[in-house]
Formats: C-alpha cells, structure tokens, sequence
C-alpha cells in the first residue's frame, strides 16, 4: 500500500509492471511546470509528487494559487505551450509517460482514458450548442458508435446523473439549465467514453451547498460503480473528509504532504497542514478565536529559498531557509516534505 | 435587555420584470417577502441561504440602498422606511456595509486612504489634517500601517483588501454592520485573519453585525443568532446552541447534513431533490414543498406561518403545527 | 509592502503621480506605443515651433515651381514651338527646398508643417468635442437608467443615421468651405459611438460594489457620478479619442480632398488634392502628404493600443 514510489532509474516498462502490481493508475513524479513570462519564470508546479490507485479518490488540497489547478492541466498537456513547459517529472500513465509523448497519443488518452470536469460548468460548456450535441460530440471524437447508439448512451449518461427528463435536457442549452444541472451535464459528458480517471477541478466551488451535496454523492456512486480513479482538486478541506480517500496538500508548487484522510485530518504532519486544518471553524473546536496563518502565500514568480513555507512556519529552523526539503515517508502510509520529520527514508 | 439595534417588520422588496420599449409587465421577482427580525446591540445574526434567497437583498434594503415594496424598518427606534434624504444620509454613517468581492468593493482610481476619507468627507468633516487622522487611526485598527494610505487598491491583497473595506465601514461609529459574505472570496488561513478581526471589533465598539453567508461552519463560529433564508423568507431562527443541536426546519436540516462536520451524529447524509426554484414563479403553499424531503399533503395548499416552537426558536413547517 | 511610512498629513484621494507613474510604467512596456507616442510628440513640435524656422507656405514664387525633393530629379519636356520638338531638362532638388516644391512654387516642408498644425487641431478639436459630448451623454443615461436613459439612447440613434456628410455638403454650399465648419461638423456627429460604449461601460460600472458603497456613506448623486463614475470611465475615454483621432484627421484630409476644406489652407488633405493632378510630373506633391497621413494615422494607433492595455487592470504586462 506503498503510495509513491519514486525510482527516477528505473524503465518505464518496469514501472509499469510495479503500476499493475500496485494497483495504480496513475503516477507522477517531480513533475515541474514552469511558465516563462517577461515579468519571470512562474513556477506554477514546482515539485508534485503523487501516485493515484483504482478507485480511489485522491484529493488535491491547497489555497488559490498553489498549482494545484495547473498540476491537473499538466497531466494531460492543456496549458498553453509557449508559455508554459514541463520542465522535468513524469507523468506515467499505462507505462507511458504523458509529459512526453507525442501529441497524437495524448489526443487519444484525453477525454476516453483521462476526463476533466472544470469549476465552471457556465464557461466549459458551448452556449451556442445543445447540451445533447456537446455530449455527442465528445462520445463521437473517440469514435465507435453509431448514431442512435451514442444518443441513447448520452441519455443514459444525463439519467446516470439524475437529471430529470433526460430527453428533453439532451436537446436544451446551457442557459436554460440551473447551476447544479450544468455542472451534472458537464459531468456527463466526461464519462461520455468510460475513461479511468476523472480529475474534477474544484467542481462545486461555484455551486450551492445543497447542490454540492448531490454532486459529491453522484462522485461516490460513480466512484463504486464504475471502480473509476478520481481526482479532486478543492480548497475546501471538509469537502476533502467527504469524498477523499487519500489526500494531497499543495503549497507553493509543491506536494507538502500526502496521506490518507482520516490522517491527513487527525494527525497532520506538515506545519502547513496543521495550520489548514486548525484554521477551519469546526463544530469540535468552540474556540474564541481561530487560529490563523500570519502572511500570504508566495508569488509562483519569486518562491522563497529552501522551504517556500519557512516565512510563514511557526516551527521554522535555520536549515529550512536555505535547503529545500526531500519528499520522505513517514509511515507506510504518510509521506511529507520537512525537515522536521528527515528520516532519511526517502520516499 | 438592551433595546434593539435593528428591528424588521414584514420587510418586502419585489423587483419588476419588464420586456420591451413600452415596459410590458413580465411579473415580479419577490425577492424578500415578509421577513421578520430583530438584532439586538452587540449582537450578531448570522443568515443562512443558498443563492437566490434574497439575503443579499435583504441587507440592502436594511440599508435603504433599494427602495423597500413593504414594512417597516426601524433602526434605534427611528423608521428608516419614512425618512427623507436628509435624514437619511445622516443616518448612513450609523449602519453600514462590507462586502463579499474585495476587488470590487474599493475604486481601483481611488487611493485607500481616499475610500476611507470619503465618509467623513460626506458627513461634514472639513479640516483635512483631522481627516488624515482618523483614517490613520481606523487603519491601525484593522491592522493597517497608516502610511499605506497613498497607495491604490491593486498594491494590496485581498485580506488586506477587506481591512480597508471594514475601515472604510468604521469611518462613522456605526453601530450596525451588515457583512455580506465577507471571507467567502478570501483563502482559508486568511479568512480566520479577517473573522477574528471582525470579532475583535465587535468587542470593542460594540457593534452588531448582521452576518450573511452561505458557509454554516463560519456563520456557527461567528454568530449568536441564525436565521435561515428560503427564497425570500425567512424559514428558521433560533440561538446559536438550539440551532445547530435541534433545527426544526427539514431546509435546515438538510444544510446542515451537507456538511459532514456539522452533520448531527448517526443521521445520514440529506440529498434534496431538484434545484432552486426561480423565484420570479415560487411554488405555492410553502416554498420548499417541492424538495422536501418531509413534505405532506398540506404543504402545497396552505403556506406555513413563521411561529414560535421554543423558547427563542422560530420556524415556518407544517409538521410543527 | 514592506518598508514602514509615517502617516499622511492630508490624504490624496484622487489621481495622484504614483497612479500615474504605475501606468506609465505599464506603457512603456510597449515598445510601438512608444514610438508611436515619440513621433506623435515630434509633430506636436514641429507643429508648434516649425513655422518660426519654415518658410512661409503661402508665399508663391513661379520661378521655382515644380521642384523635386533633395536627391531627386525630375525630366521636364517642354515643347517648343520654334523647333516643333520637346527639349528634356533635368531638374534637381535644391537644398534651399528639401521637400520640393508645387505647382505654385510653394515650399513644401513649410507646407506639410503648416499642415501638421492643421490635422492635429482638427484632429483634437473635432475628437475633444465628440468625446466630451459622447461622455456627457453615455455616463447621464447610465446613471440615470429608466425614461432617461431611453431617450437619451433613441436620440443617440437617430444622431447615429444622420447623414453627416450631406449635412456638410449643405453648410459648405451655403457659407462656403471652412475647416471650423468641418471640426464643427464632425464633433456634433461624432459623439454617437463614444456615447454608447461609455454607457456600456458606466452601466457595468454602477453595479460595482463600490458604488454601492459610495451610495451606502451617504454620498450624493454628483459625488457619485464626478469622483467615481467617470474617473474609472476616463481611461476608456483616453483609448478612445486616442484611437479616433486617427479618424478624425483622415475625415478631415478626405474632406478637404474633395473640396469641401478651405483651399487657401495648407492642410495635409488639401495638398493632396492639389497634388493628384500633377501625379506624373510632380509626383512628391501627393505623396509627401499621403505619407505624412500614414504616419500620424499609425502612431495614433500605436498609442491607442498601448494605452489600451496599460489600462487594462486584466491584462498583464
């Protein structure tokens, strides 16, 4: 149950074996994407590692601005290339590496291996196509079915999502569906072709609590019934208790912790991590103030040296200014970067 | 007990929806309808709802920035709805805002020191020097250097953002603050910065906020009361402690189930059915029938009346006749 | 954010050399802008000190008429009628004339300047009318809204339809050609399009929480509308009368081109006009002006983008 083996000699087929026999789908390591502006390199990603398993859900946890948006773009190459570039890492899936590989092979992995579901459902979907049309369109780019064929799957995809009357839904437009269907349409139409993995970014930030809610139980049922990968991309740290199996915290670029969620939320490691999590107002901590997490987070232009925490760590030592610190294991489950915790068991 | 600071009776705010050149009636969007309550000194009420519900109206139409359709709204015994513009813009200084958007909220051509000023411009203050000093002073108040008074909107963050709009809500000793969703916009570590300033400001002035906002956990932290809004109405109330052991409300209850550290223990999880119903057409009898996970024959026919249950804890349900 | 300063003794609320430096910190990014800016600034002093070191562009003198530019020649036949023959001379520029001569023997450097002169005058004049009318009207019908806005709206439409070249036509007919008349002509007509995108702007604007809160401190209707509304609409004012005077100029070189301008005057479009006649002899006479047209018209454009986008708080320079 090892979560992140990082072997940077090893073959990509021997990885893939060690995939196959870990049971995970997705892996990356050291994935760094920078965006080269005039003002500066940004470095959005700067040090992601993570390995996703089947039919887990792994969220992705950090406050705006961390990467952790771009790390779910650089998995399937969407950001715009010029400026941006993946600097070093991979990102293994099915023995292949997606940060490298040809254009053409990552146009067959997007959207039938790998879906994506964005924040926005009122700027991911066409206003000027029916949703029925855009979910054809994307069931008819990776081909195989007919017509008919592929007018009933889109039905059943919008019903799999409990969207009521799912004829008359397939031939409406975005505009005339509220928040919550929108976003259930857009969903439907990433598991047009059965993909593996979902990567949801933040997909009921814009929404209503109690459409939220109907989100995250159709995610679950997804999640059992299709014994299908997700990955969660989300500030919100109670949404990370509700859907999560293992999670990821991401600061500055980096991966600063990741471990199961029951861990994640007990018995944090990371001084990040602690301060998330004892910054929530929480029906268990009556306190009369909330503790909080002094300065902001670092512009992806000027990261600090060593540790981007250490201006705002409250356990910071000399070490953490000037060297950075190594992704290690804690447990057999919990990995995290910090000094604190130098085990010299390099995970 | 202290007077009240703010005291709503059957406030109503319906907004006309017209088509064409020659304004064409489409209906009307009942955006508050008949809401109810009383906000005591020092004290805050948080108000809970989901988009549409009308408590961003609500606080608005407290404020006199929309003209109200109906009832009355009485501000230290003072009827605000009868008041003229005179009066009114006296009385400005006393009840005030903060909003949700912290790049919206501050004219980006305006220097902060200016946006702070412009209230005790407005209210007569003439002598500039006094005028710089009260804004100094408002700005160590919300944890401001004061000498970043020349500096413009887009030089700062957005918690540092909210700071000067909650400065710039202080300019006049209000004594009642109507925050809209104040920290939603901002990141979780810098949303207990601004919460526990807030906080700390309310112990100092002795100020009343009403509280609005769409996340149960800040409003649970922050409040001494809640309300809980549905389409234009007002659906529940009660204390803080009341509110979140024993909700009345099958709306609230499902609100609260949505939040798994809010959720009480052993109940499962609460799916409502359908969306929000467009408010321009509301169903009839109670407005939440048509989601509810409780509803009964009556439901659609009769609409509920906003009663009391127990001590201090109002609702509007049929299940509680 | 991090170096401590004492507290104001008095707040500058407004527009104040820090904005002004930022902006101007953005622009300069832009290299076109620059240039565009550089040349523009260029004419401003041809333009206002040119004429002090010129020749007069009206002073005639046959005897050199028809001079090319310096480092050119032109062949000039001229038959005559004793040998019933052409005889072909050679004419070269003078260095007294670098830019040739006309038909009249007037200096053409002296004239383009003079004509500088003229475009950018028109050119802000006629734009400053426009843009002021237009931001009048537009941030008047955004605020107000209702009955209002509607009129204001309808009349910006029938003002949109009006025939503004016909009307020019029927002034010049009756009181004869003038350049007041054109900048007169062309401000009270232009305004319609600044009206519109200003009201679109200001609309977006008005439900920007700050106005909000302007309204919330007790401020009155003109506060709103003088420290609020159209500081943040005068950035889209500046692209635009920036971006129209291009059009302006143009306007006013077609018109007098066409005869409607003062033909006594030097204007870059009446030169053209004299110009396109003599186009096989005296080719420079068209052209100069033409380029100087192209030129001006460009660095307008240049800066209009520029600014455009050192605006723009989205953008990101």
């Amino acid at each position: 149950m090892t979560p992140s083996t990082r072997t940077p000699s090893s073959e990509a087929d021997n990885d893939y074996n060690l995939n196959v026999m870990n049971d995970t789908v997705l892996e990356v390591s050291g994935l760094k994407t920078w965006f080269y502006t005039r003002r500066g390199i940004v470095k959005a990603v700067n040090g992601v590692d993570f390995a996703l398993k089947k039919g887990e859900c792994l969220c992705l946890v950090g406050e705006s601005g961390c990467g952790k948006s771009v790390t779910a773009l650089s998995i399937l190459r969407l950001f715009d290339s010029p400026p941006g570039k993946i600097v070093e890492g991979r990102v293994l899936y099915g023995g292949v590496d997606l940060a490298t590989c040809p254009t053409a092979y990552l146009r067959q992995v997007r959207g039938k291996d790998i879906a994506m579901v964005f924040q926005n459902a009122q700027s991911a979907l066409n206003p000027v196509f029916t949703v029925g049309d855009q979910i054809l369109e994307q069931i008819n780019t990776h081909g195989g079915l007919s017509h008919s064929e592929a007018v009933s799957k889109a039905k059943s995809l919008l019903e799999e999502m409990r969207i009521p009357e799912a004829e008359r839904a397939l031939r409406m437009y975005p505009h005339q569906m509220s928040g919550g269907m929108k976003q259930r349409a857009m969903i439907a139409m990433s598991l047009s072709c059965d993909p593996t993995i979902l990567i949801a970014d933040e997909p009921t930030t814009a929404v209503d609590v109690t459409i939220r809610a109907q989100i995250i139980s159709i995610l679950h049922e997804l999640k059992a019934r299709r014994n299908m990968s997700i990955i969660f991309i989300t500030h919100d740290l109670s949404l990370v208790s509700e859907i999560g199996d293992r999670a990821a915290v991401v600061y500055a670029g980096k991966v600063v912790e990741v471990a199961p969620v029951e861990t994640i939320l007990k018995k944090p490691a990371h001084p990040y991590t602690v301060g998330l999590i004892s910054c929530l107002p929480d029906i268990s901590t009556d306190a009369e103030r909330l503790p909080s997490i002094p300065g902001s987070a670092p512009n992806p232009i000027d990261v600090p040296a060593g540790c981007p925490f250490h201006p705002r760590c409250p356990k910071v030592m000399d070490i953490c200014r000037t060297v950075e610190p190594e992704f290690c294991q804690l447990s057999p489950v919990q990995a995290t970067a910090c000094h604190l915790y130098d085990t010299g068991v390099k995970g | 007990m202290s007077s009240k600071v703010l005291q709503v009776k059957e406030l109503k705010k319906y907004f006309r929806v017209t088509a064409g050149l020659i304004p064409r009636p489409l209906g009307e969007i009942k955006a508050v309808d008949g809401v109810s309550l009383e906000i005591g000194q020092s004290e805050v009420l948080g108000l809970v709802g989901e988009s549409g519900c009308g408590k961003s109206t609500l606080g608005r139409t407290i404020l006199r920035l929309e003209q109200p359709t109906g009832g009355e709204i009485i501000f230290n015994g003072m009827d605000v709805a009868a008041l003229n513009k005179q009066e009114l813009r006296k009385l400005r200084g006393k009840m005030q805002i903060i909003f949700q958007d912290p790049d919206s909220s501050l004219d980006p051509r305006v220097t902060v020191g200016g946006s702070i000023e412009e209230a005790l411009i407005v209210h007569g203050v003439a002598d500039p020097a006094e005028r710089a000093g009260r804004v100094a002073a408002l700005m160590e108040k919300v944890g401001l250097e004061a000498g970043f008074a020349e500096r413009y909107p887009h030089e700062f963050s957005g918690g540092q953002k909210q700071r000067i709009g909650i400065a710039r809500a202080l300019a006049m000793d209000p004594q009642l603050v109507i925050a809209d969703e104040p920290v939603s916009a901002l990141d979780v570590s810098v949303q207990a910065q601004i919460l526990n300033l807030m906080m700390d400001i309310r112990d100092r002035e002795r100020l009343a906020y009403l509280f609005v906002s769409h996340d149960l956990s800040i409003v649970k932290y922050m409040s001494d009361r809640v309300a809980v809004m549905y389409l234009g109405k007002i659906v529940e109330l009660a204390e803080k402690e009341e509110f979140f052991k024993n909700p009345l409300h099958p709306y609230t209850e499902a609100l609260l189930s949505a939040i798994s550290s809010l959720r009480p223990a052993g109940k499962e999880r609460i799916i409502l059915r359908g969306d929000v119903p467009s408010p321009l057409n509301p169903p009839s009898g109670c407005r939440f029938h048509t989601r509810c996970h409780r509803v009964m024959p009556i439901c659609p026919q009769v609409e509920p009346e906003f009663k009391q249950h127990a001590p201090g804890h109002f609702a509007a349900c049929h299940l509680y006749p | 954010m991090t170096e401590a300063t004492k507290a104001p003794r008095r707040i500058s609320s407004g527009f104040n050399s820090r904005l002004a430096g930022y902006y101007w910190e953005r622009l300069k990014k832009n290299r076109l802008s620059l240039v565009g800016l550089g040349f523009i600034a260029l004419l401003a002093l041809l333009g206002i000190f040119g004429p002090l070191f010129a020749q007069d562009p009206q002073h005639t003198d046959f005897n050199v008429k028809n001079l090319p530019p310096l480092g050119f020649s032109i062949q000039e036949s001229i038959y005559d009628i004793k040998t019933d023959s052409f005889t072909t001379t050679t004419l070269p520029g003078r260095p007294d004339h670098p830019l040739g001569t006309d038909s009249k023997g007037r200096d053409m450097l002296a004239m383009l300047i003079s004509g500088s002169r003229i475009s950018l005058l028109v050119g802000l004049l006629a734009t400053g009318i426009a843009i002021f009318l237009g931001t009048l009207i537009g941030v008047l019908a955004a605020y107000a809204g209702g009955w209002v806005d509607n009129v204001l709206m309808r009349f910006t439409d029938i003002m949109m339809t009006f025939p503004f070249f016909l009307l020019l036509v029927l002034i010049v007919f009756i009181l004869g050609p003038s350049l007041t008349i054109i900048v007169a002509v062309i401000g009270l007509t232009g305004w319609t399009g600044a009206a519109r995108l200003i009201r679109s702007e200001a609309l977006s604007l008005r439900t920007r929480d700050f106005i909000t809160a302007s309204k919330a401190l007790g401020a009155s209707d003109s506060r709103v509308i003088f420290n609020h509304m159209i500081p943040n609409v005068i950035s889209l004012v500046i692209i635009m009368a920036t971006l129209s005077i291009p059009g302006v100029i143009m306007a006013e070189a077609a018109l007098s081109f066409i005869g409607m301008g003062d033909p006594m005057s030097t204007s870059w479009g009446t030169i053209l006009n004299t110009g396109q006649h003599t186009m096989d002899t005296a080719w420079w006479v068209a052209v100069e002006p033409g380029i100087m047209l192209f030129l001006t018209v460009l660095s307008f454009n240049f800066l209009g983008d520029g600014l455009r986008d050192a605006f723009d708080p989205h953008s990101i320079i």
